[in-house]
């Protein structure tokens, strides 16, 4: 299957040997999305969190201090940097290099929180995450193994063999951890109780895109 | 440039009275007069003018600029959909944006009611699954993600609805999600005052009014498009009241599911319409 089937006509590419990165408009949508998210997250501050107080009348301001919102704010960056990188690469290997420091990344911007109930979320998506990097890798180096290469500009010419589909739903299954969408997002949603409403967004949205860019790279092997 | 002005414009308009429709058959149905067909057209242009306020714990600028994201998310999908035919995946990943604004719009705020809508949204992404399995199915169907080559398929071999139905259950699903007052409509359940628009007030309503009403006569006009082929614009107009009439009489006589059992009925209907699919395919 071609790029333009997927993702409407090619705009251009970027020829780096066997690997060539290729933009077409779906790819340039998400790319461009992603870097306005990023910067809005870099300029953003973060909100108060208004919490009732138990046995009282009166409210808790929850805040993200000083410290915290530095390494928070940098960790955010760097995930929609990743992200956005994830969009355009036209090279399998680096894509699912990008899907494991994203879930990594995921994981950083909320670990330093102190609620527990927040942390407990992330341990657990960190378990998955972890658990599911190796059929991530693993279904790339099978796919890379059965046909010699891992531009996607030259696998989507090659017909998909028994082994690539066995790579390619490996490679699903990576993907569905570490972004921990459904069935693995329950692990993940207590994350989101956490202030810091700009930096959480980008866990979602993360998760998101890379599910669509996901599908693109997995019908240009597959089919 | 015009033409897409022109779009965006229907585009404003007519969702915006399908909206006032929808909340008209609701009333008729549970034997209340109702708003006017216009009063949610007038209810969008009077925010734009009305004062607007920023709460002191929003986070800034995002609790403003997460509302202009959303406006001008939905004016990309008017111009991949009804302007461009462009690709399918596109209106995906601009679906997936609106769901970031949902769930970014009530987490801004810092208000305790956004915050539990901003966590439902995230459970809420079960909602994608379906879609997800609908555009996959289409895909396997017509060999093409773009919209002009879907509609090309469906004039030579006649409407998906009739060879995949299942898919079209399952995007049917999202509509039904993304109707006001929607059994699946945990987001803006009214335990949560207005989910994640509690804390949006004067020309930030309006936008996100404005782009409701787009985002709801896109969803219908890809819904149309995609299984029931080549429409004139009489037909479109026709689908879209009837839809609205069908979501509008299934949300008035159904109460809003807790976010579990939401989930788990749209993961499991989604399932077994992907799986009857795929075997219908097949055979």
């Amino acid at each position: 299957m071609d790029f333009v089937t997927l993702g409407g006509n090619l705009l251009g590419t970027i020829p780096l040997g066997d690997i060539v990165l290729y933009i077409t408009p779906l790819s340039l949508f998400l790319f461009i999305v992603l870097l306005v998210f990023t910067l809005l997250i870099a300029i953003s501050k973060t909100e108060t969190q208004v919490e009732a107080t138990l046995m009282k009348l009166s409210n808790t301001n929850v805040k993200v201090g000083k410290k915290e919102f530095k390494q928070r704010r940098f960790l955010s960056v760097i995930c929609g940097i990743a992200s956005a990188g994830a969009m355009i690469t036209g090279d399998l290997f680096n894509f699912t290099l990008f899907m494991a420091l994203i879930g990594i990344l995921n994981i950083g911007i909320v670990s330093a929180v102190k609620q527990t109930t927040v942390l407990n979320s992330a341990y657990q998506y960190g378990l998955i995450a972890m658990m599911c990097s190796l059929p991530l890798f693993g279904g790339a180096s099978i796919i890379l193994a059965s046909t010699g290469t891992l531009s996607l500009a030259v696998l989507s010419q090659m017909p998909a063999t028994p082994m690539v589909v066995f790579g390619a739903v490996l490679m699903l299954l990576g993907i569905l951890g570490e972004s921990g969408v459904a069935p693995f997002f329950a692990s993940k949603a207590e994350m989101f109780r956490t202030p810091g409403s700009p930096f959480i967004v980008i866990i979602h949205l993360s998760s998101l895109f890379i599910i669509v860019r996901a599908v693109e790279i997995l019908l240009l092997v597959l089919w | 440039m015009a033409d897409i002005l022109i779009n965006v414009f229907i585009a404003f308009l007519a969702g915006s009275l399908l909206l006032g429709l929808h909340r008209k058959i609701m009333a008729r149905v549970q034997k209340r007069p109702g708003p006017p067909i216009i009063q949610h057209l007038l209810h969008s242009l009077k925010f734009f003018f009305k004062e607007t306020a920023f709460p002191k714990t929003v986070s800034m600028p995002f609790y403003i600029g997460i509302v202009f994201i959303l406006a001008a998310i939905w004016v990309v999908g008017v111009i991949v959909g009804p302007v461009a035919h462009g690709s399918l995946l596109i209106l995906f990943g601009v679906y997936a944006v609106y769901k970031i604004v949902e769930h970014n719009s009530g987490s801004s705020s810092g208000s305790p009611y956004g915050k539990a809508s901003c966590v439902r949204a995230v459970l809420s992404a079960a909602t994608e699954l379906p879609l997800f399995a609908a555009i996959v199915l289409v895909y396997l169907k017509t060999g093409s993600m773009n919209i002009g080559d879907i509609i090309s398929y469906q004039a030579t071999n006649g409407p998906l609805i009739f060879s995949i139905p299942l898919a079209a259950i399952m995007f049917f699903l999202l509509l039904l999600s993304k109707s006001p007052y929607s059994p699946f409509g945990i987001t803006k359940d009214k335990a949560l005052v207005s989910g994640f628009e509690t804390e949006h007030f004067g020309f930030l309503r309006g936008f996100i009014m404005f782009s409701e009403s787009i985002s709801w006569y896109v969803m219908l006009w890809v819904f149309l498009t995609i299984f029931f082929g080549p429409l004139s614009a009489v037909g479109y107009l026709i689908g879209m009241i009837v839809l609205t009439f069908i979501t509008g009489f299934i949300n008035s006589t159904t109460p809003i599911l807790n976010p579990n059992h939401s989930v788990m009925t749209q993961i499991t209907m989604g399932a077994v319409c992907f799986i009857g699919t795929v075997v219908m395919i097949l055979i």
